[in-house]
């Protein structure tokens, strides 16, 4: 077929990788119009302000775990994680003085320290004690969700400062702060995943580890390194909790572990590593953010809004990995 | 060697050193408490062990519950370490192995006060514990059909809080400040636990003498902050100006609803349930209209108190009316009125109560429907 210069084919355009490559996008996009079939409400500014404040949190601890995933490791600290650096966060800036006008501003970055140095013992235990990261994480994050409840004693850290809480309250174009700040991380995610060597080696891991290991990649501090930059996503997911509820509590971290990693699946990142990236991950939660939301707001009853969650997981999952790659499933 | 062999002998060696480290561990775990537990001062409880079974410490409501129980055991001479709490995490399972383990090492000489984490477990605990001879009360789970007049003495007694009618309150002052008309929604608890559905009959009761009340929508948000935002965001997204007032089956939901609303720079009156202290501060300030306490410190101190003062002989159970042996708890309104008196009373001090005026706070025998 002779063509001129500059044109592709479309039938180069439907290529089974280009399909599975944007099913998630387009899955997404199905569920919006769908939604805002039955009630056109769904289909607003305000509503999807809504929604992007339902995921900004969801979306960052999604982001930390899709650099594990990639790797072919899992990472299931999160919800412990996010407690725990929630509640010194709280403490110390009310320690600080309460506002991060004054001294408070350092809570924030070292937080993101602290997050990343929790990362990155989380990491150092799986690799140095040879541990499985599904088990070394879950057990940090209990150790996190317990030192939560050590600190708290079971009671509610609150923040007034208006200032911090204008990531909530303070909008442009429609859209409050904290979901532009949001963005602003998930580009961070994108710049280290893309154009960094420690992103490439990411995926170097994920796609044979063996492999990435005769090529010179030192495995175990790209490990290390991987579940440090988690840490920091958890961190931020930790300062937008704060940011939307006002208060941090030892629960403040749960439900993020089932959110993050549908969310990462259902976006397209492959378990098995190796796949995917952290707009994967931001496709996903918005999937999931906007089935939760749909659900209620064209009326599913609520027995069975659980159930219609898996199932349209499971759909999700089925349109978006490519398991023809894969020789078994685990 | 085949591996078979290999694997063998290792498995032999692994298991007598686990052995010895197991001895080792065992002999360190009965010789410690005596070394710096309390061990002594039990024998001051007339020989029984104390001990409340309950769900976790991750909330002011079951630490309030713990702490009622502490006040009892130090009415009685006693170190508020003396109370063993068996933290079953939300699993019935290890809520029964723990009292069972619990009744072992005292050789049955144990009152035990427990929430049994769901209504089936009720029973097996209550066997458990009269088949070695310990005394038990428990409060909120219990099936219907179980009563401690049918396991005897043992089962000293049950204490649940009626939601429905504090529930109504709280919805008829949410009416009222709402001018008597427009939408509420409601964000209940997780949908299968007894308060989660006593606290929606009871807004749905109140709205039979307001027809102008319409009830928009009630679905649950599993007592969550984070998920209460989310539900009232999209309550938001399908009523919109219709919403008039909001009903929470509990204080913290009714955080999330009050975030949610401020993202979006509205005011609703909010009323929810439980009386927690920070609840009662937004009730002070006027962000919250009402909340319920239901007095946990009190309800905690006085199930152990019944079970231990069965065991010592003080009273005998199966001479006491029904209305002793299952009876609700009180519960009261806190309005932005009353909140400051309130919040001097129960919150800033815990009141000293008189734990041998065994019912004098009950609001009545539990009625079935």
């Amino acid at each position: 077929m002779r063509l001129r210069k500059g044109l592709v084919p479309v039938q180069n355009l439907m290529t089974r990788e280009n399909l599975l490559k944007w099913a998630p996008l387009l899955v997404l996009i199905t569920l919006v119009l769908f939604f805002s079939f039955i009630n056109p409400n769904f289909m607003s500014l305000r509503n999807f302000a809504r929604l992007t404040i339902a995921a900004s949190p969801a979306l960052m601890v999604a982001v930390g775990v899709t650099f594990i995933i990639i790797m072919g490791s899992i990472d299931l600290s999160m919800e412990g994680a996010v407690s725990a650096l929630a509640v010194i966060f709280c403490y110390f800036l009310v320690w600080l003085g309460g506002s991060i006008a004054g001294f408070g501003v350092l809570a924030i970055p070292a937080i993101l320290l602290l997050g990343a140095l929790a990362g990155a013992i989380n990491g150092y235990i799986h690799v140095r004690l040879r541990i499985p990261s599904f088990m070394s994480s879950l057990a940090m994050g209990f150790v996190g969700t317990g030192a939560a409840v050590l600190m708290t004693g079971g009671n509610i850290v609150k923040i007034d400062d208006e200032i911090f809480r204008s990531l909530l309250t303070y909008r442009m174009l429609g859209f409050p702060l904290m979901a532009y700040v949001t963005f602003g991380f998930l580009l961070l995610g994108w710049v280290i995943q893309s154009h960094t060597r420690l992103g490439r080696n990411f995926y170097a891991v994920g796609g044979g580890e063996d492999l990435a290991h005769a090529s010179g990649v030192n495995v175990k501090r790209v490990r290390v390194l991987g579940f440090a930059l988690a840490g920091f996503f958890f961190a931020v997911a930790g300062l937008l909790q704060v940011a939307k509820l006002g208060q941090a509590e030892s629960v403040t971290g749960s439900n993020l572990m089932f959110i993050s990693i549908t969310s990462v699946v259902v976006g397209g990142v492959a378990l098995w590593g190796g796949v995917g990236g952290v707009w994967n991950a931001l496709v996903g939660v918005l999937i999931v953010a906007v089935i939760n939301n749909g659900m209620i707001v064209i009326g599913i009853p609520d027995f069975i809004q659980d159930g219609i969650l898996g199932l349209l997981v499971i759909v999700a999952v089925v349109l978006s990995t490519d398991r023809r790659s894969v020789a078994f499933v685990k | 060697m085949s591996t078979f062999i290999k694997n063998y002998i290792e498995q032999e060696k692994i298991s007598r050193r686990n052995l010895l480290l197991a001895a080792a561990a065992g002999l360190t775990a009965t010789t410690m408490p005596r070394a710096f537990g309390p061990g002594m001062a039990q024998a001051d409880a007339g020989g029984w062990a104390l001990a409340w079974s309950y769900r976790d410490r991750a909330s002011a409501y079951w630490n309030s519950i713990v702490s009622g129980g502490e006040a009892y055991t130090e009415s009685l001479g006693l170190k508020k370490e003396d109370m063993t709490s068996l933290i079953n995490e939300g699993s019935s399972e290890k809520s029964l192995a723990d009292i069972k383990a619990f009744l072992a090492k005292n050789g049955g000489k144990a009152a035990i006060a427990c929430d049994a984490n769901d209504s089936p477990n009720a029973r097996p605990v209550a066997e458990a514990v009269k088949e070695a001879g310990g005394y038990v009360s428990t409060i909120w789970n219990k099936t219907d059909d179980l009563h401690p007049w049918d396991i005897g003495d043992n089962y000293v007694a049950h204490v649940s809080w009626s939601g429905e009618k504090p529930s109504a309150e709280a919805a008829k002052i949410l009416f009222d400040a709402m001018g008597g008309e427009g939408g509420v929604v409601h964000l209940g608890g997780i949908p299968a636990n007894i308060p989660a559905i006593e606290r929606l009959n009871g807004l749905l009761a109140a709205q039979k003498d307001y027809p102008k009340i319409e009830i928009l929508d009630t679905q649950p948000a599993d007592w969550d902050t984070t998920k209460a935002a989310e539900l009232m965001s999209s309550y938001l997204t399908k009523y919109g100006d219709k919403i008039k007032g909001v009903h929470c089956a509990n204080d913290n939901m009714a955080y999330g609803v009050l975030q949610a609303l401020k993202a979006e720079g509205i005011t609703l009156p909010v009323v929810a349930f439980d009386g927690n202290p920070e609840a009662v501060e937004m009730v002070m300030k006027g962000e919250l209209l009402a909340t319920v306490f239901t007095n946990p410190h009190w309800g905690g101190g006085i199930a152990l108190g019944l079970a231990h003062q069965a065991a010592l002989g003080n009273f005998k159970p199966s001479e006491e009316p029904n209305e002793h042996r299952e009876f609700y708890g009180p519960s009261i309104l806190v309005t932005k009125a009353d909140a400051e008196a309130f919040k001097a009373k129960y919150l800033d001090s815990t009141p000293k109560y008189d734990w041998t005026d065994k019912w004098g706070l009950s609001a009545g025998q539990i009625v079935y429907k």
